[in-house]
């Protein structure tokens, strides 16, 4: 066996050119929609927060209070504080597109963008593990 | 090329006496056992440098995968998903339950992929392509551990990212398993 074919390239490039219609694609679904963040600690929904452009606040849940979540003035939300060791939660930054999240795995907390008025039909339902929120 | 040289190995006739499928196996769980620890250095090592500096955070190359990649390509499938497994079972033991959990998704579904590309394609294949595809299918396996442990997550913002990761880890990961490869044969001498 080779280590490299010329072949790859082609597997490589569809891949990636595949990786990027699917961003596009998605995201022009999704822009521009009006949004919630939904906060789920051990897969149990906790908190909801609209996600409406000018307001801005900075809050944690009862469960774990070293967690620390910030929403922008811009619709975006995110984590700004975290007892975790690695801190992955904080490095996601903003999130705002519907179908986003930012999770803290070792806190079990996870932030989950949904659209407002609910995932509609005939949009790409691919959620899975889904509990029955669609 | 290497084939030929584990073939001699292991099918060398003066080996094959009647306390050779014994030796035999001894060997294998010898190598097992040093490819595994292998892979642990390989994994601290990696922890040891700091967090890529990517978009998205938590992507990582997987280089502990080399050695369960090249237990597959050289050893035996068996072998290999026994590396697989003891690393699963060392992460949750250094790092709990969960990451555990989530090294055993990504792990094994990785193997299985890869395991099915080499029985399908042979020698058509590459490694640099086997190796893409594992290191998606890890990708793929990881989230939808995570789906289900957290809370469910819409697939089609993360796909894009499960991608692009898996080619840029699998083409490092094969890279270096051609560099590693001749140390690997002298552990089997």
């Amino acid at each position: 066996m080779k280590l490299f074919k010329k072949t790859d390239i082609l597997i490589i490039a569809a891949i990636i050119v595949s990786a990027m219609a699917i961003w596009y694609l998605y995201s022009n679904t999704v822009s521009g929609r009006p949004v919630r963040a939904e906060i789920y600690y051990w897969s149990d929904l906790v908190e909801a927060v609209e996600l409406v452009p000018g307001q801005e606040m900075t809050f944690s849940i009862p469960q774990d209070e070293d967690v620390v979540f910030h929403v922008d003035k811009d619709g975006s939300i995110r984590f700004i504080q975290s007892d975790c060791p690695d801190k992955v939660c904080i490095r996601t930054g903003r999130i705002h597109l519907a179908g986003q999240s930012a999770a803290c795995l070792p806190n079990g907390i996870v932030v989950k963008i949904v659209p407002t008025d609910g995932w509609k039909e005939g949009d790409p339902d691919i959620v899975i593990g889904s509990s029955g929120e669609q | 090329m290497a084939d030929k040289k584990i073939n001699g190995i292991l099918n060398h006739p003066a080996k094959m006496d009647a306390a050779g499928e014994d030796s035999r196996s001894t060997r294998s769980i010898a190598l097992t056992g040093m490819i595994f620890a292998l892979a642990l250095i390989l994994s601290v090592v990696e922890n040891s440098f700091p967090p890529l500096p990517l978009p998205v955070p938590g992507v990582k190359f997987g280089l502990s995968n080399i050695a369960v990649m090249y237990a597959l390509f050289f050893l035996s499938k068996g072998q290999a998903y026994s590396i697989a497994v003891l690393k699963s079972l060392f992460v949750a033991m250094t790092r709990g339950m969960i990451a555990g959990i989530l090294s055993l998704s990504g792990g094994i579904l990785s193997l299985t992929v890869m395991l099915i590309l080499m029985v399908l394609f042979r020698d058509k294949a590459s490694y640099a392509v086997i190796s893409i595809s594992g290191a998606i299918a890890h990708n793929l396996g990881q989230f939808v551990a995570i789906s289900f442990i957290y809370t469910g997550m819409y697939l089609w913002a993360y796909l894009p990212v499960l991608l692009i990761s898996g080619v840029g880890a699998g083409i490092v990961t094969a890279l270096l398993l051609k560099f590693i490869i001749p140390a690997f044969e002298r552990l089997r001498k």
